[in-house]
């Protein structure tokens, strides 16, 4: 959280440019996450936004510019993305569970293959996670088997098993029916007090203005504004901010 | 156990169409009834019986003439149901009886008329010491005197193709595997040019042997081996021990079939959701690694029908490897051939052997993937499943994980 906040930012993305053809898609992004820094992306389809946090893990391949993450460039030709990825966690919109495999093993796969942990000990922390996003009863179910809001907090479960430092949230929500949406917003809510570091692309402006630290405001591949949720929510200074979140400044 | 007591319920229970349905078998009785007693016929010496019986079904035949006319003619409404005889309870079950002994008669037919006709001449042409000339008594008289040869070829045919399939499905995933790598950032350049190689080379093997027909393959590998052995200087026995027609064939008929698979796992493969790709590299699995523990899995499962197709396919097309001499199915039919000159007849025995061999193989192929979708789901015990998933779902879940959580806190 804010008091939290330490000199050295956890991951800093510097003249962060991608293009999908001739299509300019991020144009020198600059910006950066502290250690504990709950951090939610907010704009309008296509403004980029998306693309942006799947850099950050380089499931896209930005054209140039840099992403310091524990003193490597992530962006650097031929770095080693498999042990950096290790230490951020990713959440999709769609979920993504490993379709052959049930609960505990989508959880213990990455832990025992890349953590060289033992599978009791694997299984004991799957557990552990499983419980804290109260799914512990279904550990033995099928990953096809759950409904959506449940997938959604086993995927959470899952990246927090390889004990990241940083988590990458993708429209967490969006693929979801109103009415669970609480369900997984609670659990993101209360890794945020835990003081996970998290960077949330979202729509549920209700969660950016309530648990984060910073609101990045996108328009067209750029950083329109970015501040403190207060700030933001109610007296943004761009007109196209003011336009973007006039729904929900009237409250 | 349902069937049986469907089965059950279709002979007990009276029918409306007891009268029609009845009358087609009759009919076949009666068909049977005039052809020609064979002779191993037992009716043969029971003929005011057969005259009877005869009888029956022709009265069969007039009653359902009658109940036929007397529909036709009160055809408004439910004349019919109220008017006919044949529609009281009594009546229809009568009929349900009489329809009894008709089934019954015409199966007696039957056996005297087909069975026994059918075994007569077997023993009449197991008899013979000449080719007899009838169809059918020539077919028995040539399966008798050369089912060694025909039954060699059965056997050679299914293991080509039961070996040659399951050896392609190995060299397949390996080839597949080789064919979908994709340089990742962090290869070093001699990873890099092997994955590059790797994946052209498969492309290549996948377009020269699909392109190409299996007889010139056979041709070319058969007569490429025995020429290198030559010219390593075994002699021409020597080498038929080694490289015999049948290994030749096998490794024909393995590395024809494994282009085809390869194509149908890519296919299987890149079906796979790529999110679930993502998923296990966002975890900081390799590409090997995702690829090993989540795709292929997925993958191959996914191709698994196409899959067994293949071996049906190879049943069929082993038959060209008798250009190079394998004793197969085919080549035995010709060497049959040879020695009777009756083309239709054993042409239709090698046809018939052909497709019972490929009924079974992909009956047996289904079973098997039923067996494999369905034996996934066992992961979880039943009272897990049936329990967990069946009432907490959904939201009244989530209360009950904020109310641990509470409590935790």
């Amino acid at each position: 959280m804010a008091d939290t906040v330490a000199t050295e930012p956890l991951i800093r993305v510097e003249n962060l440019r991608k293009s999908f053809g001739s299509h300019l898609v991020l144009k020198d992004i600059d910006f950066a996450v502290n250690p504990g820094e709950v951090v939610t992306i907010i704009g309008a389809s296509g403004s980029g936004k998306s693309t942006l946090l799947r850099c950050m893990n380089l499931l896209e391949t930005p054209d140039s510019g840099h992403i310091w993450f524990h003193g490597e460039d992530l962006a650097a030709d031929r770095v080693n993305i498999n042990r950096l990825r290790e230490r951020i966690g990713m959440v999709f919109q769609s979920f993504n569970l490993f379709a052959n495999k049930n609960v505990l093993d989508n959880c213990t796969l990455a832990p025992i293959t890349l953590k060289k942990m033992g599978k009791d000990e694997a299984e004991r922390v799957a557990r552990k996670n499983l419980e804290a996003v109260g799914l512990s009863e279904f550990v033995n179910a099928p990953a096809t088997s759950l409904s959506g809001g449940q997938k959604q907090r086993v995927a959470i479960a899952r990246a927090l098993c390889m004990k990241p430092d940083l988590m990458l949230f993708d429209e967490p929500t969006s693929a979801l029916d109103p009415e669970i949406v609480g369900e997984v917003l609670n659990v993101m809510r209360d890794l945020a007090a835990e003081g996970m570091t998290m960077v949330v692309v979202t729509h549920e402006m209700a969660f950016a203005k309530n648990v984060s630290d910073k609101v990045v405001f996108m328009d067209q591949g750029v950083i329109a504004e970015q501040g403190d949720p207060q700030q933001m929510f109610t007296n943004p200074q761009l007109p196209r901010t003011r336009e973007f979140l006039s729904r929900y400044l009237e409250d | 156990m349902e069937r049986l007591s469907k089965l059950k319920q279709f002979i007990l229970s009276d029918h409306r169409y007891v009268l029609l349905g009845t009358s087609v078998v009759a009919a076949i009785g009666i068909w049977f009834s005039m052809q020609k007693r064979s002779a191993m016929s037992f009716l043969r010496g029971a003929y005011a019986l057969e005259v009877v019986m005869y009888w029956i079904l022709i009265a069969w035949l007039a009653i359902s003439a009658v109940a036929l006319v007397w529909k036709l003619t009160h055809w408004e409404g439910d004349a019919y149901q109220r008017t006919s005889p044949f529609t009281k309870p009594a009546a229809k079950r009568i009929l349900r009886y009489g329809s009894y002994v008709v089934w019954a008669i015409t199966a007696v037919l039957f056996v005297d008329r087909a069975v026994m006709g059918f075994l007569s001449i077997v023993s009449q042409s197991l008899a013979q010491d000449k080719n007899p000339s009838d169809f059918l008594s020539s077919i028995v008289y040539m399966l008798d005197k050369s089912y060694d040869i025909i039954g060699r070829g059965i056997l050679t045919t299914v293991g080509l193709s039961v070996f040659g399939t399951l050896i392609a499905f190995f060299l397949a995933i390996l080839l597949v595997f080789i064919r979908i790598q994709e340089v990742d950032r962090c290869d070093n350049d001699f990873v890099r040019f092997c994955k590059r190689f790797g994946c052209e080379f498969a492309k290549a093997y996948s377009t020269i042997v699909r392109g190409t027909p299996m007889m010139v393959q056979a041709m070319l590998i058969y007569f490429a081996g025995f020429g290198v052995l030559r010219n390593s200087g075994m002699s021409v026995s020597e080498i038929g021990r080694v490289w015999s027609t049948f290994v030749a064939g096998l490794v024909t008929i393995s590395l024809n079939s494994t282009a085809y698979m390869m194509e149908v796992l890519r296919g299987g493969i890149e079906a796979v959701d790529p999110g679930q790709n993502e998923a296990a590299r966002s975890l900081g699995l390799s590409q090997w690694q995702a690829m090993i523990k989540v795709v292929f899995p997925q993958g191959i499962k996914n191709a698994i029908p196409a899959l067994s197709n293949e071996l049906v396919v190879n049943i069929k097309d082993s038959s060209v490897l008798s250009v190079i001499g394998v004793f197969d199915l085919m080549f035995a039919t010709k060497t049959v051939v040879g020695i009777y000159f009756k083309q239709i007849e054993l042409y239709v025995v090698a046809a018939f052997c052909y497709l019972c061999l490929t009924m079974v193989a992909s009956w047996l192929l289904g079973k098997f993937a039923k067996h494999l979708s369905v034996e996934p789901q066992p992961l979880m015990s039943v009272s897990d499943a049936t329990t967990t998933v069946g009432t907490v779902a959904g939201t009244g879940s989530s209360e009950y994980s904020l109310d641990k959580k509470k409590a935790r806190k």
